[in-house]
């Protein structure tokens, strides 16, 4: 016993000497790098790419909407399809308000980001305490419920026609949301990494690490004296209040809302894009969302009836091949060239 | 002084099977105790049913003078009543630094805290460092549970156990799994448990037993079959004759 806890015990003491910090918590969100590369890189793309800032801020817009989902399902083990409930919600709400009372963008995605956790909050109540293949089934449920309320409300959604004539006031009452996109981009990449770095609060603090309890093994809550179902409800109302924003932000920036933003297929779509880029981590919702909708660019344009089978194999790939999608990758990648200390307890998956 | 621990007339059938029999049992404060039985005796039913895993049939339990029976496993916890389980039941991702963050946290009810940084909470670190300390594991700290070994994964339950500050601690069979030569390493951790502690320890292993329990009561077929001190419970030929002798045969 003593030899097999000293020898634990040195190669574990020199990784966290090495180090300064839990290899685990290091791998989870690559340290302080994450958050600052997405807005360097955000910023670069800004120069880099101007043709294309419509894409580059559905990205953003997005990736916080995948970031949302990365919440519920990586770091509470929520098993969801109906996320873009909330971020229907949220644009809608954000819509509804811009167009009938102020079009100031904050205000919109205030407006958004509480209608998505109210959503969020009253249908986790009653739905979260069920598990697996029920719980997916009753998250869609909600996602198809939001929808038809939304279809059904004509006067205020304008039902299958969307909702169209939102035109935000300037940022802070100076910067227009030019015709070329440059407000607009600016403000989603703003946005989103406020979010980031929200949501990487949210993880680190007590109640993130209660909810990592949670996904691993609810019962053991309970036997530590906490409540499953309660870290979890809380848990689905920030992430509504993330889903909600990001369909706001949708709403700033787009201008129009439709009945597709709380549609299944965009769910799924989340789903995919969050598998892509690696549970668990934060930036792989940013990282995912940015491979996949970059990926549909290329593709859909120089092969329109195919796009979506190369992402099908890209998939696959992934799966096959980098189990913790691409942050995973990077990681491993990041973990080489660090050392082999940094390589403690890898895939989680 | 009342008992922290005291069971009466506990029952439990499932439907005409009766598994437990009105069981009758006391512990107080700096009882080490130990629960026996042969296979099925309904040590593990007795444990379900104290715990409140499971609602008991008939009969009260009080937890230091407060009748707990209809309350939920999670509430008897956070009046003080904690188990530690049979087979190593932890959080395999997370460091044990961070299950005992984790149990504090509970503890003290500050795990709703949205925007508070874990490594920031006041006297956290400094109470995990103790824990981790009186459990020789500070050395693997910051390893992730799911590549400990699993005397060591022992010792985080018992840990984990002490951080929620229990008044009656109970230990379902804590050196399970773990290779004879090593069970030592559990029982030193016991023995440092703290003295006002009311241990209740359910255990198969003999030696175990007799070196940790200062008094010993014997479950067979659902009821309590005796109690008493290590000898008397040696010297009772009711209890030879379910368990021991058959036990010291197969040495």
């Amino acid at each position: 016993m003593t030899s097999v806890a000293e020898r634990d015990g040195k190669g574990d003491g020199k990784a966290g000497r090495m180090t300064g910090r839990t290899p685990l918590a290091a791998r989870r969100d690559l340290g302080w790098i994450g958050i600052p590369l997405v807005a360097a890189v955000g910023l670069a793309a800004f120069w880099l790419l101007p043709d294309d800032l419509a894409l580059l801020t559905r990205i953003a817009a997005s990736a916080l909407f995948v970031l949302s989902l990365d919440l519920v399902l990586g770091y509470g083990g929520i098993a969801t399809l109906g996320q873009a409930a909330m971020f229907g919600t949220g644009a809608y709400a954000a819509g509804i308000v811009a167009v009938n009372w102020n079009n100031d963008p904050f205000i919109m995605l205030a407006a958004g980001g509480l209608a998505g956790g109210l959503i969020a909050l009253t249908t986790g109540a009653l739905i979260l305490h069920a598990r697996g293949l029920t719980l997916l089934m009753l998250t869609i449920a909600v996602g198809q419920i939001v929808q038809e309320v939304a279809n059904k409300a004509r006067d205020w959604t304008g039902g299958s026609d969307g909702l169209s004539g939102i035109d935000p006031a300037p940022v802070l009452g100076m910067f227009r949301f030019d015709m070329y996109g440059r407000t607009s981009y600016l403000f989603a990449l703003a946005v989103l990494v406020v979010g980031l770095l929200v949501a990487r609060r949210i993880v680190r603090s007590p109640f993130g690490l209660a909810c990592r309890g949670v996904s691993e093994d609810p019962l053991r809550i309970s036997a530590i004296g906490g409540s499953p179902k309660s870290y979890l409800v809380v848990l689905y109302g920030v992430a509504g209040v993330f889903a909600g924003m990001a369909g706001a932000l949708t709403a700033v920036t787009s201008g129009i809302v439709g009945l597709d933003s709380a549609g299944f297929p965009w769910s799924a779509e989340a789903l995919v894009m969050l598998v892509l880029g690696g549970t668990g981590r934060l930036y792989g919702a940013v990282i995912g969302t940015a491979a996949f909708m970059g990926i549909h660019h290329i593709l859909a344009a120089s092969d329109p009836f195919h796009w979506m089978g190369f992402i099908g194999l890209f998939l696959i790939g992934i799966v096959l091949f980098l189990p913790g999608g691409i942050a995973s990758g990077v990681e491993r990648l990041g973990g080489l060239l660090r050392g082999p200390s940094q390589n403690n307890g890898e895939d989680r998956a | 002084m009342t008992a922290l621990l005291e069971v009466e007339g506990l029952s439990k059938n499932f439907g005409g099977l009766q598994v437990s029999s009105d069981i009758s049992m006391m512990l107080n404060a700096g009882d080490r105790c130990a629960l026996i039985g042969p296979n099925g005796a309904g040590k593990t039913t007795f444990v379900n049913l104290v715990t409140g895993v499971i609602p008991p049939s008939a009969g009260t339990i009080r937890l230091d003078g407060r009748d707990v029976t209809t309350l939920s496993a999670a509430e008897r916890v956070r009046l003080g009543l904690i188990r530690s389980f049979q087979v190593a039941r932890l959080f395999k991702s997370m460091t044990v630094r961070e299950h005992l963050e984790l149990a504090v946290l509970q503890r003290d009810r500050r795990t709703f805290r949205l925007f508070a940084n874990v490594a920031k909470v006041a006297g956290l670190a400094d109470e995990v460092a103790g824990l981790l300390d009186s459990m020789g594991l500070t050395p693997v700290a910051h390893t992730a549970v799911g590549s400990l070994a699993y005397g060591q994964q022992r010792l985080l339950e018992i840990a984990l156990a002490l951080a929620m500050k229990p008044k009656v601690l109970i230990l379902d069979e804590p050196a399970a799994g773990v290779p004879h030569s090593e069970s030592q390493r559990i029982l030193d951790a016991i023995d440092r448990l703290p003295k006002d502690l009311a241990v209740l320890m359910i255990e198969h292993d003999m030696d175990l037993v007799f070196r940790f329990a200062r008094t010993i009561v014997v479950l067979a077929q659902g009821r309590l079959l005796c109690s008493g001190t290590a000898k008397e419970i040696v010297a009772d030929p009711r209890v030879r004759e379910v368990y021991l002798g058959s036990r010291a045969d197969a040495h």
